[in-house]
């Protein structure tokens, strides 16, 4: 994730807290009817642990499955069944032992096109869209086409009005958030470099969204 | 693709060692192998040391250090211990197997994949990890099928998810101590002392690397001098002087492999030229790289170290003349030997190699075959002892080749089909 201005290096962003704010059930049900509108599964869930729950339910045992990385994934432990459990063919396990300079192009490949991508989102609008922002864009490939099925684990204060206050969301609330953590995760400053945008799936049932009615992430 | 993407993002093992010791390089090796994501920490590099221990809570005495995911702290980490705190290790799940195949290299998953997809109650026992010698190497290129290449850990994992899809049994880090005739059928006792019997039994277990005769490089076995390619090893390499020594594809594809990371990578042959023993397309893409030297009538003939390779001592064109070559890994690609410990007590014939001799190579010289108590001859894969077959590098008069290696397993799969048939029974 990025802003579109380079912060310096002891500069710490504060982020909004006005996205952190749990959305009421009323209001993720009605997201989640908007989403189904257009063509995106959508499935409310009380707890995450529940979610996780549904999670495997989803993952056919066997499959490539590839984690984003995900705060919400690792909170509920759904990052733990799929790199941990054995039940799966876990894409960063396998894409962690191939050699970066010997085989860069296999990585690409196996990365572009899993079977399944278990990730998160950014924001999610009453209006039934997702909104997912990357720095470095490689979780954004399979996201839009590349994986076979899409699953993606929505906390309940990621709901927002409209696509301009998802964008809002992405860069006074998730970027701040997202910076601090790969600094410490990585040493090295994030970006909203790259955002996707999900208005409408034609395949059907290629892509679930689990809400959440909990907060979990950022 | 970011580094940062392509890590698992939940907790893996930690090993902390010294970049000298054997013992951590064992546990490198087979984290590796195995594609069990872990991170090393060099005892020497404190900074890296400080951020995960406190003072005081490594004993030098102790090491390897291994921490696993869980928390589970080993000390003096060994392989097995490691495997075992993974749980890598499980038992056979059936009293007995239609075919117990011994390795997980080629000619093994080959064989458990044709005959666990065919119904064959199939279980594979394998010391180290799938993929065999051919899993270490960095990129085959010449594979059918794959034209860009795929490396042999990648082609291991697919064949052994494979496998399993079709409900083959992976017994991974289990060593196979003996195998024993018994009324009929093949049992193996596994290093932990459990058995596994199959109404037929495949020998899979390939090649190890020839021991290179040289003073002073047993003791540095792990702390800079390597067989094979030691793909764990490549990163570490970053920089370094590499010494590859060998004729074949191994050596070849370890040299490019290398070229990547070292700072100068010297290839020494003892022919006269690479044309005898490896690939045309091995020989022009090392031609092609700016950082690889070949030197052929060339052997090593000792190495200088502190506790550390420093140097390769090498003579050149057989005049006696010696000189030294600043290095800090040697990787030693030469030959091969037969990996037949666990057949020793089994009156199963070799050649003078060691290699077991199957087929119509029983019957060469015309003589009768010790043991054989069937009318019929044995199958083209066959040992002298019914049921029992050997396929892939371990076998006399095998190609050294990994598609080679994978034919014979199917092969196998065949003959053991006619075996069963014959012997009869559920």
């Amino acid at each position: 994730m990025t802003s579109t201005t380079t912060p310096s290096p002891e500069e710490r962003l504060i982020p909004n807290p006005e996205f952190a704010e749990l959305a009421s059930d009323e209001r993720i049900r009605a997201t989640a009817g908007a989403l189904e509108r257009n063509g995106i599964r959508a499935v409310v869930v009380p707890t995450g642990q529940e979610a996780r729950r549904r999670v495997g339910g989803l993952l056919t045992d066997g499959a490539e499955v590839f984690n984003n990385t995900s705060q919400t994934l690792e909170a509920i432990g759904v990052a733990d069944d799929i790199e941990r459990s054995g039940r799966y063919q876990a894409t960063r396990l396998r894409l962690y032992q191939m050699d970066r300079e010997m085989q860069a192009r296999e990585m690409r490949r196996l990365a572009a096109a899993p079977d399944f991508v278990v990730g998160s989102v950014h924001a999610v609008t009453e209006g039934g869209s997702l909104l997912i922002a990357s720095a470095s864009g490689s979780q954004l490939g399979p996201l839009a086409s590349g994986a076979g099925h899409v699953v993606l684990v929505v906390g309940g204060q990621k709901v927002v009005a409209d696509l301009e206050t998802g964008l809002r969301r992405i860069r006074e609330y998730c970027y701040p958030l997202e910076d601090r953590r790969a600094l410490e995760a990585y040493g090295v400053r994030s970006g909203v470099n790259t955002i996707l945008i999900i208005d409408r799936v034609l395949a059907p049932g290629r892509v679930t969204t689990i809400l959440v009615g909990e907060r979990l992430g950022f | 693709m970011f580094d940062y993407d392509s890590r698992p993002v939940t907790a893996q093992v930690i090993l902390v060692g010294a970049r000298s010791s054997a013992a951590a390089y064992a546990i490198r090796d087979f984290l590796t192998r195995n594609g069990r994501p872990y991170d090393w920490i060099d005892v020497d590099q404190r900074a890296g040391m400080d951020q995960l221990l406190g003072p005081g809570e490594i004993d030098a005495s102790r090491l390897p250090l291994c921490i696993l995911p869980d928390g589970t702290r080993l000390a003096a980490a060994t392989v097995d211990q490691v495997a075992a705190g993974l749980g890598m290790i499980s038992t056979p799940k059936l009293g007995e197997y239609d075919l117990v195949i011994i390795g997980a290299g080629p000619a093994g998953m080959a064989a458990a994949l044709y005959a666990a997809s065919e119904g064959l109650s199939t279980v594979v026992v394998e010391a180290m990890a799938p993929g065999g010698q051919a899993g270490t190497t960095s990129m085959i290129e010449n594979y059918l099928g794959f034209p860009e290449g795929i490396s042999g850990g990648e082609l291991a994992t697919r064949a052994a998810v494979q496998a399993r899809k079709f409900g083959a049994e992976i017994l991974l880090a289990r060593r196979l101590d003996r195998v024993v005739p018994d009324a009929g059928a093949h049992v193996g006792e596994l290093s932990d002392g459990s058995l596994v019997r199959g109404r037929a039994l495949l020998v899979a277990t390939g090649v190890e690397w020839r021991r290179l005769d040289a003073p002073g490089l047993d003791a540095l076995l792990g702390a800079g001098v390597y067989y094979g390619a030691g793909p764990s090893e490549a990163q570490a390499c970053r920089g370094a002087g590499v010494v590859v020594v060998g004729g074949g594809n191994s050596a070849g594809q370890a040299c490019v492999r290398f070229s990547r990371y070292a700072r100068r990578v010297t290839l020494l042959v003892r022919g006269p030229t690479l044309a005898a023993s490896m690939s045309q397309y091995l020989i022009d893409r090392i031609a092609a790289v700016d950082n690889i030297e070949v030197r052929t009538r060339t052997r090593v003939v000792g190495v200088e170290g502190d506790g550390r390779l420093r140097a390769v001592v090498v003579e050149s064109g057989g005049g006696g003349e010696q000189s030294s070559l600043a290095a800090d890994a040697l990787f030693v690609c030469i030959g091969g030997r037969p990996r037949t410990e666990a057949t020793e007590d089994c009156p199963v014939l070799r050649d003078d190699a060691g290699y077991l001799m199957t087929g119509t190579d029983l019957t060469a010289s015309g003589g009768v075959i010790p043991t054989w108590p069937l009318t019929r001859p044995p199958f083209p894969l066959e040992t002298n002892l019914p049921g029992l077959f050997a396929a892939g590098d371990v076998r006399h008069g095998s190609t050294k080749r990994c598609a080679t290696a994978i034919g014979e397993g199917a092969m196998a799969v065949a003959l053991v089909h006619r075996h069963l048939a014959e012997a009869g029974g559920p």
